[in-house]
């Protein structure tokens, strides 16, 4: 009796379960960019469009500027104190589905954005807990010895501190100077240090791009591209901004591999400010050109209301990932909401 | 013998098993630390790509020794996004059909590639895109026409020089049996290296490729000879008949060798390789007429009613039609190979009779006749297969 009973239980499981997995094969669609669709009851192989699912946020980690703790000399001198952490195990998701071993400076690539004006002490108190020798060596005016490249911070915990002044007025990035340097950089150990002139700039909405590729498969080649890592995220998570505002972009590009890299603007053109340095800008146009660790300030705002995409006007680059687009809305018309796709 | 003795010849015949299960599980089982060098590397191959309306569709199997996960396609190296059916995760020798929705364009080269979680890419070339054939009754029928000229005309065009060889002397007959084997030898060396050509191109390594042709091979041989053998020792075969037994063997080795042929002729219209197709039907008719030649040298210093000539000449060469119709609409490298490579064995069992037959009428192979025979044979062989 007991055994019909387990036998009856077995079987009506066995059925109900069959029916829930069935019912999960649900139906998809798949739209591609010129509006092609095709139904599947498989999974769907997406970066354009899954690209929420990734650890690493890029919406936040484009208007997130790290200033340090504060803290004011006996002279009157302001000091900024960072403590940064490099580990070289933490494997991150890298593009929907893509698992890759990345080296981070706290945690992400980029690297926090470090954010200081010009003339203040900067005190970089950098840990590495790694499993190789890592360094920061920041682009910059500074003491050879606050290089970071002959002092070498030992793995398992060693320690260093970087103690310069902020200068000169610009954008510069940081980057690990341990050899092999193209493997540290292309592993994600960089991130962008800017230095605010002491008048400061007009006020804007202010964003970071770092331009960045992934070699997954170590051919020397790139698989991915993006504007801050993620490939495709802008595109599916417009960054929202307003008419008639300034926007200000800190770009940097960290490609490794590809000699160089651009930037086109849609429906607009933009003043650029190369390495950031100079209060006059150099061009008024909507593509620039750039190579390694080349980096500068775009300014721009538009009138019309709508999207427009940002991307590398070399192609290969802009189909594997470092493609955005702003959503421009008059400012009363604003979601609201963080995120849109 | 008694019980008890016989489970202790079972038993002393499995105490070896057990030791060596045992010594496996330590060397490789859980919690074993001995052997923890190298990385199992995942692996897929992209099998098979296809042009369908707007959309390219590529076949993937896992062919590594560890599940893979699927992340991502590309067209010509461009990020496309995709369906994968039935799911992405791929268990050993699991497949599953990537379909990208893109608008190709004919005749223009591709390369698919396919990335995996870890972020290692596998691709495939394909050197002119061109639509999927449509699998319906009028391919099927073309195939059977293309078999038809392929296997079975040429075969009965060769089966025509059986008068000519009826009216020969014992030497001369003698001569053409020897070519037979010539021209068998070089058939069955043939396959193997076409089987070992599907091997390298679009076999795993995996599958062993090169020891499973040899596998194959020597097992089809033995399995054939040994049920010849059976065949002809168990009917009291008169003197008469015995050459239509053997001219039967020959017509299966052959037709197993034509299935291979009609194997290739379907893949390559199903891989759409125009130029490929017409040079191998040319080919494969040309070079069938000689074996018709060799069912009919064991027959003719018999009287064999025509019709049965006919069903052996059907009987070699319609596999052609059965082989374009499985390479046309089922094709795999691994049946291709598995295929050339059975059809090799049967033509080497066949050779191997037929220079047994010479032997035990004559008590001789060394002469002049059964010697230039055998090389003429692979010489003529070789001439047509390089003609076309």
């Amino acid at each position: 009796m007991v055994l019909i009973l387990f036998v009856l239980v077995g079987i009506s499981v066995t059925i109900a379960f069959s029916t829930l997995s069935e019912a999960q094969k649900e139906q998809k669609t798949i739209i591609t960019h010129s509006g092609k669709a095709i139904q599947t009851y498989g999974d769907v192989l997406d970066p354009l469009s899954n690209a929420s699912t990734v650890e690493f946020d890029p919406q936040k980690y484009l208007r997130d500027f790290n200033y340090g703790h504060i803290s004011k000399s006996p002279t009157g001198q302001t000091i900024r104190d960072f403590t940064i952490i490099a580990e070289d195990n933490k494997t991150q998701e890298i593009s929907p589905g893509v698992f890759y071993n990345v080296w981070t400076f706290n945690g992400t690539v980029p690297g926090p954005t470090i954010r200081a004006t010009e003339g203040d002490l900067v005190r970089i108190h950098f840990i590495n807990n790694g499993s190789k020798s890592h360094t920061m060596h920041f682009h910059g005016i500074h003491k050879a010895e606050m290089d970071g490249v002959f002092e070498i911070v030992g793995p398992g915990g060693g320690q260093f501190t970087y103690e310069f002044e902020a200068g000169p007025v610009g954008v510069h990035p940081y980057h690990c100077h341990v050899m092999p340097l193209e493997e540290h950089i292309s592993h994600g150990l960089y991130g962008v240090f800017i230095v605010d002139p002491k008048e400061g700039r007009p006020p804007a909405d202010e964003m970071v791009m770092v331009l960045n590729g992934f070699d997954t498969d170590f051919d020397a080649e790139n698989n991915f591209y993006a504007a801050n890592t993620i490939p495709f995220f802008y595109q599916h998570h417009p960054i929202q901004i307003k008419t008639d505002e300034l926007i200000r972009i800190y770009v940097v590009n960290m490609v490794e591999f590809d000699p160089i890299n651009n930037f086109h603007l849609h429906g607009n053109l933009y003043h650029y400010y190369p390495t950031g340095t100079d209060t006059v800008p150099s061009t008024y146009t909507d593509m620039i050109t750039l190579s390694q660790t080349e980096r500068g300030i775009m300014e721009f705002q538009y009138t019309y209301p709508g999207k427009y995409l940002f991307h590398a006007h070399k192609v290969e680059f802009s189909e594997k990932g470092w493609t955005g687009l702003f959503l421009v809305q008059k400012p009363g018309d604003a979601t609201g909401s963080e995120y849109e796709s | 013998m008694n019980p008890k003795s016989q489970i202790r010849t079972v038993l002393s015949g499995l105490i070896p098993f057990v030791f060596l299960v045992i010594m496996i599980l330590y060397l490789f089982g859980p919690g074993s630390n001995l052997i923890k060098f190298g990385t199992a590397l995942p692996e897929i191959t992209i099998e098979k790509i296809e042009f369908v309306d707007s959309e390219i569709q590529a076949t993937v199997r896992n062919t590594g020794s560890i599940p893979v996960t699927i992340a991502m396609a590309d067209v010509n190296d461009r990020i496309q996004p995709a369906a994968i059916e039935p799911d992405k995760s791929l268990e050993r020798f699991e497949t599953a059909l990537v379909r990208i929705p893109f608008t190709w364009n004919r005749a223009e080269p591709y390369t698919i590639g396919i990335t995996l979680d870890d972020g290692v890419r596998f691709d495939k070339f394909v050197e002119a895109a061109s639509p999927a054939i449509k699998y319906d009754y009028n391919l099927a029928g073309f195939f059977a026409i293309i078999g038809t000229y392929v296997g079975i005309i040429p075969v009965m065009i060769g089966l025509l020089w059986l008068p000519f060889i009826k009216r020969i002397g014992k030497n001369k007959y003698n001569f053409f049996l020897a070519l037979t084997i010539g021209l068998l030898v070089f058939l069955g060396i043939d396959a193997i290296q076409e089987a070992f050509e599907v091997s390298q191109k679009n076999l795993s390594p995996n599958f062993n490729g090169g020891l499973l042709i040899v596998t194959i091979t020597i097992l089809s041989l033995l399995g054939l000879y040994y049920v010849a053998e059976k065949l002809t020792s168990r009917t009291k075969l008169s003197p008469d008949s015995k050459p239509l037994v053997i001219g039967l063997m020959i017509a299966i080795g052959i037709g197993l060798h034509n299935l291979g042929e009609g194997l290739a002729i379907g893949a390559a219209v199903g891989l759409g390789q125009v130029a490929l197709t017409t040079f191998l039907i040319v080919g494969f008719a040309l070079h069938n007429t000689t074996e018709g030649l060799a069912i009919a040298s064991p027959l003719a210093k018999t009287k064999s009613p025509a019709f049965k000539i006919i069903i052996l000449g059907l009987i070699a060469g319609s596999p052609a039609i059965l082989g374009t119709w499985i390479g046309g609409f089922f094709y795999s490298p691994f049946t291709a190979i598995i295929f050339l490579s059975i059809g090799a064995g049967a033509i080497f069992q066949v050779a191997l009779v037929i220079l047994k037959w010479i032997y035990q009428s004559d008590q001789k192979l060394v002469q002049a006749s059964v010697m230039s025979g055998i090389g003429v044979g692979m010489l003529i062989m070789y001439l047509t297969s390089i003609l076309v």
